[in-house]
């Protein structure tokens, strides 16, 4: 062993200037000493906080609507990481970057901290008293249908206080707004399956062929699908499952899958039907209605309409009849479009044919509390909500946990509408576009300083209620939690009903507490019940079973022919959902900004892919500054091309372009959302995101996109870095 | 330490590495991440911005390759002049390797980057002077140069950002080299914790913070030197030797179903990061 | 071919004309100070901006972590060593024709030297603590790694610079007691009493200083060669590309050699006007010069075709791309540019028309040492560009003006440590010369004509 001898005298010498040092330093008062800054006292702290060690404290992560558990790292008084929280079986302690991010979310300089109350051109500081009072003086002044709520997806008890509220004022309108929601495909589900969300095991399917589902990236509940897909991967029995992925765009899912198939925009239900058509024609026992209705759909016409080509759509229908169970994705690529709900009944279709319904489909339990249930946002609600607006039915606004301003389509003038609206309150963390419009912003605590529940729309069993405690105190005295804000509010309308609640915690932890039996703490007593539950982070719930049917038929199915060629606009924009910019909200997250996007390797700005000979027609080259114009506006950005994407396509990530919001959102590329048509699903109403026709020009000047990649590319110039084998040659069952 | 302790421990201060017939005693930290089971989704990168004060340095420093990323998801593109990417892409996180005989190394002038007796590839941000020589002589550019002060004069960490700041991490200032440490943090806190139990690290006692946070679970990390860590078993079962610069996998023809192997081990780095091939369905 | 120096010039006359050059020089003198001085003040101020704002604002970074201070940082070190080869390999060659020139050539050597110093300060990121790279006892007995190249560096270079300095001082003993005996009064006088050390020329003193001397040139030969072997080292140690290359030693010293001959040229006609030199820095005596450059040039091709040709022919793909990258990719102007201006444009000095034509020489050598700093640059960025990992590839970097403007301001401060030196100091060396003339015409069978005190 070597030896250390740091001697005593060596000691002493270091002690004697060392000391030295902190006495000269000494000098002088400190910001303590001038009582800028207080000392606190560590000396009476509970037993499990103890300086220079972390504590971990389980939550719920809000980046997104999984409802991720979360697990805080606080040490003196800080919270400094999160990992995931191993209780949650929804991401059993694992995290994408999104959910990282929340700690940028709590920290951002750029929060409001207190209430501000628009004065003409001009933003005031007021009380939350005097806030509260405003927004009851005004409530109070209109009708009850003249009150719209406008929020994200809500659910466990801020949405039943909300309701309460709402209950309380009459009927006040209550809007459930996503941007990226997938509310075609919950509506084709509905009326294949008999539920919304059918629970999809990845991990029990051999094969997957997904239409643009980017389960991987931004779809649904991107890290309960990763580690279900890891399962996939690599099966306990070594039989590694087949992910094929057919889509227009290249998803980060589809850069993960075994054949990636470019498929014409909107053609995704044809190749459905036809793949039906194929196994139909190899022998798989298909309902005689059903082959009936496919039976046009041949190979030759198929692969004309989609442009995959003969072979792959054989392959394909092999594999699948070959490999049981399946299981069959239907993605925002697929509902996207006019004819999205047909293109996910087709899909649906290919499921039940393939026999997958109630083998990797399954259907999800119930919930016991229906008022803390999800609900799912869509798109329809912010139409339906504008309409209102644009007739002087609202005349006093709420929002919350939405962007509309950011994410509604120049198109829908809703900018305009909103100014009809006579007083409009936003809570918000950031003065973001919304608030900006807004009379009065409410500024919220940030999700890892509030109480909250909520039960995940997805989770893969059962139901659980996820619960969000603050994991440090408030960074700023002026802001609040939503839960206190409505229970302020309610106060105003039911003083009675609320006022044994001297906050939003009580109000949570005797309703908690009120329903223990059915939360499995039946029979602990209440402080080791609520204890038990905070620590966990998560509340299993009993869930009764729910049957799911295989509705698919082909009757009434008809997907309507490939898209005709536009000559005054010949290209489709894709507005991609990327895994960390998603809808934009958290752009003002820097480490989201740096983090480079999978596919492309770009960060902090917009650009639009195009496939390089679209782009060699065009004569365009990366870096190049085209404008994409559409029928409902145009936007600039720069091109990076690519072989992930169709040649009739064109796409543009979303969540970039944000004109307020703070210092790393604001000016940083585009917004795609400005300029998408407003064509709608027919049989929902959904605006349908993949619809809009592009022409795509030049605009003249050329930048250095910057990007992770080198001018090497993707090439790994023949030296040995990321290496691939068939899996043919490999036999997983042998591996660790 | 003195000139005799110098003297009489000489062959322990100039101990090679790798060497066999030196192995190492307690630990030797080593990683393998599967390729298969990547997804390149970011998430390990960003976890590491969290648990190591790396500054984000913003569009204008970045587009001038100032970039702080300890691990960088990099991905690969078939380059055969297809039409389309139609075999996905392929993603590969890239840290530093942790090289057993590190280039970085025997180049740094006032040794501020040299081996543990855990096999980690440490860097001493207060003996750096900053020559770059450890970057310049780093065959995976895993390494990163603060090239301006973020901390204080660009003001990376506004107020109140500056609170997520791990206090067990040192935040850098201008001019020090840094890189993947491995999270060394959490091993010394796992070590401490083992020693005062008179035990050594379980395997699983330790994670690093990309391993934490992988989604898929494609990054194993654990001490190779004992016998029941699973990436000791990966290694193993892969036939990747630490000391060897070349694989059964590279020799034998029954060892070519094997998917483990290194970057650029032909250099006689030795990695202690393995790395275990994509695989691609040949039936579609 | 004409005599490399008269034979008839009196002693007292080549004192007279020697001595002049520390008073009146002509108005170009100042002129070149000036600018001069207007150099250092670019270079200071784009060190005191790279200083507060980081190594950044050079425009390096995570793939360039190297630029221009170390491929400058090299030509310097390569120009100090044409001094060692005029002052000693030629001494011990006895090739007398050196005698009026070598004195400059050494003060090349030492201010070269302290220039290439400066960028090892310039280049760190935290210069402040530059002395952890030197062995010095302290409490934690951390060391230097003795391992790196660098740590070799700094005692070559440190050793080389001591052993200069004393070369070119003892050499200038003789020359100083001169100086202290034709100056009367001011801080001059004092100046060369002091250095002088007492020098009466008596017999026993000329016999020490010619052993001394002997000694100390026999000494630095070998350093000389060591000092850019190691520099070589640098990158043959390294496992880079384009770096890794066993023939780099050779191949440095040469290119050493090279640039330090061109220097001396260039600074003979630029000396030789301003101090009217005329009678001592003779046309033969450049012939000679152009002569060994020439020689030197052409073993500094054959050292890069080996280079080239052994990266091409031998088994590493990765050097081989990065040859082809080098001489293709967007460093191709630069890498043509150096091998014609180290290996075409030399040809012309082949040419005797042009041997003793001095403006065309200054303006030749002045591009052969553009020649050589390209070659230096190109050993580095390259490379850097192109290395082992094609993720990490960046061929657009380019030095900001911060880099530049140091490395621009580092000629300013080599002339003046030059030009101030020259005026301080004879540039010419008085005892040599009259040897050298002596020596000349007993080989006449002429009596010299002994004149003067001396």
């Amino acid at each position: 062993m070597i030896e250390n001898s740091f001697n005593r005298r060596g000691f002493l010498k270091v002690l004697g200037w060392g000391g030295a040092t902190v006495a000269l330093s000494g000098c002088g008062n400190t910001s303590v000493e001038d009582g800028k800054e207080f000392v606190t006292s560590y000396v009476q702290t509970a037993d499990y906080i103890i300086p220079s060690i972390g504590t971990y404290f389980n939550s719920t992560c809000a980046q997104c609507n999984a409802g991720c558990g979360i697990m805080g790292r606080v040490r003196e008084g800080r919270v400094l990481k999160l990992e995931g929280n191993p209780k949650s079986p929804i991401n059993n302690g694992k995290m994408c970057g999104l959910g990282q991010a929340g700690v940028q979310a709590h920290y951002n300089p750029d929060r409001i901290r207190e209430p501000l109350l628009r004065t003409g051109d001009k933003g005031e500081a007021i009380t939350w008293e005097k806030a509260l009072a405003l927004i009851n003086e005004k409530v109070g002044g209109v009708k009850a249908e003249n009150v719209a709520f406008l929020t994200g997806g809500v659910s466990g008890h801020v949405k039943a206080l909300l309701k309460n509220y709402l209950d309380a004022l009459g009927s006040g309108h209550h809007y459930v707004y996503e941007a990226v929601a997938p509310s075609i495909m919950r509506a084709a589900n509905k009326k294949a399956y008999g539920v919304e969300m059918p629970r999809l095991h990845l991990d029990k399917a051999k094969v997957i062929v997904s239409f643009g589902a980017d389960f991987l990236g931004a779809w649904i509940s991107p890290v309960h699908f990763s580690q279900q897909y890891a399962r996939f991967r690599k099966a306990d029995k070594g039989e590694r499952g087949v992910l094929v992925q057919v889509e227009s765009k290249m998803t980060l899912t589809g850069a993960n899958a075994d054949r990636w198939l470019a498929i014409r925009p909107g053609t995704e239900g044809i190749l459905a039907l036809g793949l039906i058509n194929a196994l139909a024609a190899a022998g798989v026992s298909v309902p005689g209605d059903v082959v009936g209705a496919v039976k046009e759909y041949t190979v030759d016409r198929v692969s004309k309409d989609t442009g995959v080509s003969a072979e792959h759509i054989g392959k394909l229908a092999a594999l699948l009849k070959e490999r049981s169970p399946s299981l069959i994705i239907a993605g925002s690529a697929v509902e996207g479009y006019a004819h999205g709900s047909q293109n996910a009944t087709a899909i649906a279709l290919l499921n039940q044919v393939l026999g997958n319904v109630g083998k990797t489909v399954e259907a999800p339990s119930s919930v016991p509390f229906p008022q803390m249930a999800p609900t799912a946002g869509n798109r329809f609600a912010l139409q339906a909500l504008n309409d209102n607006m644009a007739q002087d039915k609202v005349k006093v606004l709420f929002s919350y946990g939405a962007n509309p301003v950011f994410t509604a389509p120049a198109s829908m003038k809703l900018k305009e509408n909103l100014k009809k609206v006579p007083f409009k309150v936003v809570f918000a963390h950031y003065m973001d576009e919304t608030a900006v419009e807004a009379d009065l912003v409410l500024p919220l605590n940030s999700a890892l300083e509030d109480w909250a529940t909520a039960m995940p729309e997805y989770i893969a069993e059962g139901a659980q209620l996820s619960i969000q405690q603050p994991l440090m105190e408030k960074l700023y005295p002026g802001t609040l939690g939503m839960g206190d804000i409505l229970l302020a509010l309610l106060k105003q309308r039911r003083p009675e009903e609320y006022k044994g609640y001297e906050d939003f915690y009580s109000y949570l932890r005797s309703a908690m507490v009120s329903i223990k039996g059915a939360l499995g703490g039946a029979n602990e007593d209440d402080d080791t019940f609520w204890d038990t539950a905070l620590s966990r982070g998560v509340v299993k719930l009993v869930g009764a079973p729910v049957n799911i049917s295989s509705n698919a038929s082909a009757k009434g199915l008809v997907v309507p022919a490939p898209f005709v060629e536009d000559s005054a606009y010949p290209l489709h924009l894709i507005p991609a959902v990327s895994a960390s910019m998603r809808d934009g909200r958290n752009a003002n997250e820097p480490w989201l900004q740096e983090s480079p996007d999978p596919l492309t390797t770009i960060v902090w700005d917009s650009w639009v892919e195009m496939h390089p000979k679209t782009a060699a027609k065009l004569g365009i080259v990366e870096g190049d500054i085209v404008e994409v114009a559409s029928r409902s506006g145009a936007i600039k950005a720069q091109v990076y091309v690519f072989t992930g994407i169709h040649p009739d396509v064109i796409s543009m990530p979303l969540g970039y372009g944000h004109e307020a919001m703070g210092r790393y959102a604001k000016g940083v590329g585009v917004n795609a959302f400005k300029i998408l048509d407003p064509i709608f699903d027919k049989e929902t109403g959904e605006l349908a995101m993949h619809e809009t026709r592009v022409k795509v020009s030049k605009a003249g000047q050329r930048v250095v996109i910057v990007k992770d990649e080198g001018p090497a590319g993707g090439n790994q110039m023949g030296r040995k870095i990321a290496v691939r084998m068939s899996s043919s040659k490999v036999n997983l069952s042998e591996e660790v | 330490m003195s000139i005799t302790n110098l003297l009489e421990n000489w062959s322990d201060f100039r101990q090679q590495h790798p060497s066999e017939d030196r192995p190492h005693r307690e630990y030797k930290w080593a990683m393998s991440i599967d390729l298969d089971a990547c997804t390149g989704c970011n998430a390990c990168s960003v976890a590491c911005y969290a648990e190591n004060n790396l500054p984000v340095v913003g569009k204008e420093k970045f587009a001038h390759g100032h970039s702080h990323h300890w691990i960088r998801i990099e991905r690969y593109w078939d380059n055969d002049g297809r039409e389309f990417a139609d075999q996905g892409a392929q993603f590969l996180p890239m840290l530093c390797q942790q090289c057993e005989s590190a280039p970085c190394e025997t180049v740094c002038p006032v040794g501020a980057t040299n081996h543990t007796a855990d096999g980690l590839n440490s860097q001493v941000y207060n003996r750096c002077v900053g020559s770059r020589y450890c970057n310049a002589n780093c065959p995976y550019k895993a390494r990163y140069f603060n090239w301006y002060d973020y901390p204080t004069t660009d003001n990376v960490w506004p107020e109140p950002m500056n609170q997520q700041l791990n206090p067990d991490v040192t935040v850098r200032g201008k001019g020090v080299m840094e890189k993947c440490t491995f999270c060394v943090q959490r091993l010394t806190v796992a070590k401490s914790n083992a020693r005062s139990e008179g035990r050594s690290v379980l395997d699983g006692e330790v994670q690093t913070a990309c391993q934490q946070v992988c989604p898929t679970g494609a990054i194993s990390f654990g001490n190779l030197v004992d016998p029941s860590a699973k990436v000791g078993k990966q290694w193993k079962q892969q036939q990747v030797d630490l000391n060897k610069d070349k694989q059964a996998k590279d020799v034998t023809e029954s060892a070519a179903k094997l998917r483990g192997y290194r970057i650029l081990e032909e250099l006689r780095t030795y990695p202690s990061v393995m790395y275990l091939e994509q695989l691609r369905e040949s039936a579609i | 071919m004409g005599k490399d120096i008269r034979e008839d010039i009196a002693w007292a006359q080549i004192n007279k004309d020697v001595l002049k050059s520390l008073e009146s020089p002509r108005k170009l003198y100042w002129v070149i100070l000036f600018i001069a001085l207007a150099m250092i003040g670019v270079a200071v101020g784009c060190e005191i901006y790279q200083y507060t704002g980081g190594m950044g604002v050079s425009n390096k970074n995570n793939s360039h972590v190297w630029g221009l201070y170390i491929a400058t940082f090299i030509f310097w070190i390569g120009m100090s060593h044409s001094g060692t080869l005029l002052s000693a390999i030629l001494h011990l060659m006895h090739a007398d024709w050196r005698k009026p020139i070598y004195r400059f050539a050494e003060a090349m050597t030492t201010f070269s030297l302290m220039t290439a110093g400066l960028f090892v300060l310039v280049h760190l990121g935290r210069l402040w603590q530059v002395y952890y790279v030197m062995p010095y006892p302290n409490e934690r007995w951390v060391w230097p790694n003795f391992q790196s190249p660098l740590v070799w560096d700094m005692f070559a270079i440190a050793t080389y610079l001591s052993s200069s300095v004393l070369f070119l001082y003892v050499g200038m003993i003789p020359d100083l007691a001169i100086c202290r005996d034709n100056i009367h009064a001011g801080w001059r006088k004092k100046l060369y009493t002091v250095m002088s050390l007492g020098w009466e020329g008596t017999d026993r003193q000329w016999r020490n200083f010619r052993i001394t001397y002997l000694t100390i040139a026999c000494f630095l030969i070998p350093l000389a060669v060591s000092v850019h072997s190691i520099v070589a080292s640098d990158f043959a140690m390294s496992n880079m590309p384009g770096w890794h290359v066993t023939s780099f030693p050779p191949y440095f010293v040469a290119g050493a050699l090279y640039s330090g001959c061109a220097a001396i040229i260039t600074l003979f006609i630029i000396l030789r006007y301003v101090f009217r030199f005329e009678e001592y820095m003779t046309l033969p005596i450049m012939k000679k010069l152009v002569r060994l450059t020439f020689a030197i040039a052409m073993v500094w091709t054959y050292l890069n075709l080996i280079e080239f040709a052994s990266v091409w022919y031998g088994h590493d793909q990765t050097a081989k791309d990065q040859l082809i990258f080098k001489a293709t990719g967007p460093y191709a102007p630069f890498f043509w540019a150096m091998i014609f201006f180290g290996s075409i444009l030399p040809l012309m000095l082949a040419f005797k028309r042009i041997q003793t034509h001095l403006p065309i020489l200054l303006v030749v050598s002045i591009l052969l040492n553009v020649g050589m700093w390209l070659e230096r640059w190109m050993i580095i960025a390259p490379s850097f560009a192109h290395g082992h990992y094609p993720w990490t590839w960046d061929h657009d970097q380019w030095p900001s003006l911060v880099q530049w403007g140091i490395v621009f301001g580092s000629f300013g401060w080599f002339t003046l440590l030059f030009m101030v030196f020259c005026k301080v100091f004879p540039s010419v060396s008085m005892y040599e010369v009259k040897e050298m003339v002596y020596h000349r015409s007993l080989a006449l069978k002429h009596k010299p004509a002994v004149k003067g005190d001396y």
